[in-house]
């Protein structure tokens, strides 16, 4: 036996230690949640990964690409989404919502300027994809094609590409140039694109569906409709689709000194600051009252700064002319009563309030259809195409979504059926079938430890004058500083993912917490671990939470 | 920053203080042990009296300390700290952090006469005391430093007493560094245990460190009933240099005691069928006192 230092009976060094896990009832595990602001983007960015990205590191390109592994329109959507992820920011309980669309133009901007480019994912495969409209629904779904190696070809109407965002959004909300350059990167993965062919009138649409392996239709909803009053026929009078793309093609149209705007939907927001811009005096006339309006609201807020005047509970009966050229708008005051079918309140017209307004060019913004020329197809209420789960339409191999789907929606909702019906069309062709993975369960205020955050003021972005604004179609919003806004990205609460605070690892009691050797943050030692649960209720983001032991 | 002011504030994790003990879990006291022990470093002797301490991380063969450990009686963990610097002293050897450290019972009743003497005699040693209200090693009885209104084995209707105040006390020998701080704000902590031991001459640091067990809560609460004890005023943070309270910690948005004494298991007789009984309001009142004299 080997001899031991004086008052030893045992050699130290060949003792096991404790292991105190055996007393666990409990054990903590590291659960990665979604948070409400990916939960709630309707094009699926990952949002919380770009703006871990800023605050961590301060690195834009990596921000860029986190962010378009998703959505390939970036500066896009940061200017034209109406960020539901803010609304569902769990900031917003706490102090502020984080200003997430700001970030991702700023990230999108600083892509366009760097000239960075998509990565694709898998090399070349055989298959041939045709897409039919290059809308936000057809380019992304284009572009994940293409990312994962199909041979994607896409078949454009006009004569230039982009859809509604080129013909439909004024360049002072998205500037041409961005949509250029954004729609370039995607067709630089090695994307076919073919103008001025109408799917269904110069080629039918059986030889697509003979030729390629798989059909895209992403042709939005781009016929205006207008309300059937007496007098619509008169020279003056347009839909506000057709009145934003001749402004978009970069035709000249004379509107006189009064506008007046039927609708309260985006289009309408849209026809009214256009027609603001051009010079002229502009109402826009709503039978419901803002509320009700469908608009985004800073749409709304952003139109009514600049002066155009909004005239509620007022319906457009008959459009007066003269010599064929509109004079005026008869126009009816309505009420409202008990709400209809679409949960609106029911306007309903107040007998003897009939009166005149002046105009000289009326545009009516009060619905979108889709152009079905030559496409014959299965429709719902006779007015959009008819899906799937998976997106796929009547038709076998053809595929549809977007505004064609949805009805009139926005840009980022398009992006995401895009997404989605690349993922479908994949599963068509390789014959899978795939049934939807089990997400993570969505994060909520009330899991989180505020206790470590710090309040602080939210990212304002700052608009030129009114009077500057009106002057010209330059965009409003002025670029932002991109130091401000990493330090906006540091607002992120990181909800559901460890963002290395380090709390778990200086409580443990049982010094149970290691920094990970294996590139994650930090891991329990189970051997040690006695199920306390400190860590996770001192967890900021829920990232921690405690099971039964298995 | 200046590197000193760097290295005061910087959070230190050494793993001195190894896994493996037998607390239970969510401990405050072996989470404060371990949060001195890092701060402290490996030129460390721990003199530690008998306790929670000492019974759940030295049993030999695999004590938790990785530091030279001397477990002393109940009452002299102070007298033999004070002995280990005479020693160092008198071999001319050093220097080295010499930390003396024990429970509330060995600190405030059976301990006092060793640590007073210590403190009078100028040994440059550093007491922490681990404030956990109450004897908890041997069956949670009362000790001196059990506050008004708790439950112990010994006091099954209630403490009628108020707690020693320590803090004041150990000032009150004119020594040069005194500080009170919770496991909850661990940066806290480890800079007061740096700056006592930078300061020559005895120290005294007053860590609470809550007892899930004895004090009758869940150990998840462990942190969070440190940050009531603070947010109430019924556990002032301070430090007192040269007899002047300074640093004393401003609370942000002060809370009422029953947000304190409600999840506590020992509290639970203060309320019938939730409503609080008069000693509540006499808690209450120690608590506006403390945020009076230390105007926090």
């Amino acid at each position: 036996m080997e001899k031991l230092p004086l008052g030893l009976a045992l050699d130290l060094r060949k003792v096991v230690p404790y292991k105190t896990g055996s007393w666990r009832t409990l054990m903590p595990v590291n659960i990665m949640q979604i948070p409400p602001c990916n939960h709630g983007c309707p094009a699926g960015n990952d949002i919380r990964g770009f703006l871990r990205v800023l605050a961590e590191k301060n690195d834009y390109e990596e921000a860029w690409h986190v962010l378009t592994r998703n959505n390939p329109f970036p500066a896009t959507c940061g200017r034209v989404c109406p960020h539901p992820c803010e609304t569902d920011c769990n900031r917003r309980d706490f102090d502020t919502p984080v200003a997430i669309n700001s970030a991702e133009r700023c990230v999108g901007d600083y892509g366009l300027e760097q000239n960075l480019e998509h990565k694709k994912l898998i090399s070349e495969r055989k298959e041939k994809v045709a897409i039919v409209g290059s809308g936000p629904a057809g380019l992304s779904c284009a572009f994940h094609l293409a990312k994962r190696g199909f041979q994607v070809k896409i078949f454009e109407a006009n004569s230039e590409p982009g859809g509604w965002m080129r013909y439909g959004i004024p360049s002072y909300r998205l500037p041409n140039y961005i949509l250029k350059q954004e729609i370039e990167k995607i067709l630089n993965l090695g994307i076919e694109l073919e103008c001025n062919v109408k799917v269904g009138v110069n080629i039918p649409m059986d030889q697509l569906t003979q030729h390629y392996d798989a059909v895209f239709l992403g042709i939005g909803a781009q016929v205006g409709w207008s309300i059937d009053i007496r007098g619509k026929d008169a020279q003056n009078v347009f839909t506000g689709v057709e009145f934003l793309k001749q402004i978009n093609s970069g035709q000249i149209v004379e509107v006189g000194r009064d506008v007046v705007v039927i609708g309260g939907g985006n289009t309408a927001m849209d026809c009214a600051r256009v027609a603001k811009r051009i010079g002229a005096n502009v109402s826009i006339f709503y039978r419901r009252t803002r509320v009700e309006m469908p608009a985004i609201t800073a749409e709304i807020d952003e139109a009514m700064e600049e002066r155009i005047m909004f005239r509620y509970h007022t319906n457009p009966v008959k459009i007066i002319a003269d010599e064929g050229r509109v004079v005026g708008v008869l126009c009816v005051q309505m009420e409202l009563k008990e709400p209809d079918a679409s949960g609106r309140a029911r306007p309903v017209p107040i007998e003897g309030s009939d009166l005149v307004y002046p105009a000289d060019t009326v545009i009516m913004a009060t619905g979108q259809a889709v152009d079905y020329d030559g496409i014959d197809i299965h429709k719902i209420d006779n007015q959009w195409i008819s899906t799937n789960e998976d997106l796929m339409t009547s038709m076998d191999g053809v595929f549809a979504g977007g505004d064609a789907v949805l009805g009139p929606e926005t840009v980022t909702a398009a992006i995401g059926q895009g997404a989605r019906a690349a993922a479908a069309v994949e599963n068509y062709i390789d014959g899978n079938v795939q049934g939807r993975l089990a997400q993570p369960p969505v994060i909520y205020s009330k899991d989180l430890n505020t206790y470590y955050y710090k309040q602080s003021r939210r990212f304002t972005k700052e608009a030129e004058s009114i009077h500057m604004r009106l002057k010209n179609f330059r965009e409003i919003y002025p670029s932002f500083d991109r130091e401000e806004i990493a330090k906006e990205a540091e607002r992120c609460f990181s909800c559901g993912l460890c963002f290395d605070c380090g709390n778990c690892y200086m409580y443990c009691p049982d010094n149970a917490v290691k920094i990970s050797p294996s590139g994650g943050k930090y891991e329990f030692d189970l051997d040690f671990c006695k199920g306390c649960g400190l860590c996770a209720k001192e967890c900021p983001c829920h990232y921690i939470q405690l099971t039964l032991e298995k | 920053m200046s590197d000193k002011a760097e290295d005061l504030n910087r959070v230190e994790k050494k793993d001195l203080f190894a896994s493996g003990h037998r607390a239970c879990g969510g401990c405050g006291q072996a989470l404060a042990a371990r949060l001195v022990q890092d701060a402290s470093g490996e030129n460390t002797i721990a003199c530690v009296a008998t306790g929670c301490l000492e019974v759940f991380s030295a049993p030999y063969p695999d004590p938790s300390w990785r530091v030279p450990f001397l477990h002393s009686l109940f009452e002299n963990a102070a007298a033999v700290a004070s002995g280990v610097e005479a020693a160092y002293k008198a071999l001319n050897k050093g220097p080295v952090n010499i930390i003396a450290q024990g429970g509330d019972g060995s600190t405030a009743d059976i301990g006092f006469q060793s640590i007073s003497g210590m403190f009078e005699r100028g040994h440059n040693v550093l007491y922490v005391c681990y404030d956990n209200e109450a004897y908890m090693n041997t069956g949670v009885q009362r000790s001196s430093f059990t506050p008004f209104g708790a439950r112990t084995s010994t006091t099954p209707m209630g403490n009628t007493t108020r707690k020693k105040n320590m803090p004041l006390i150990a000032a009150d020998h004119g020594i040069p560094y005194v500080a009170t701080a919770t496991v909850d704000d661990f940066r806290d902590l480890q800079r007061k245990v740096k700056t006592a031991l930078s300061i020559e001459g005895p120290k005294y640091i007053h860590i609470l460190a809550p007892c899930p067990l004895g004090w009758g809560h869940h150990g998840e609460l462990t942190v969070e009933i440190c940050r009531l004890a603070k947010d109430t005023g019924l556990f002032p943070i301070y430090e007192i240099i040269d007899s002047k309270v300074t640093n004393a910690r401003k609370i942000p948005v002060k809370v009422p005691v029953e947000e304190y004494l409600k999840p506590q298991g020992r509290f639970k007789h203060l309320f019938k069928k939730g409503v609080p009984t008069e000693e509540v309001a006499e808690i209450q009142k120690i608590a506006n006192q403390n945020i009076e004299r230390f105007n926090l």
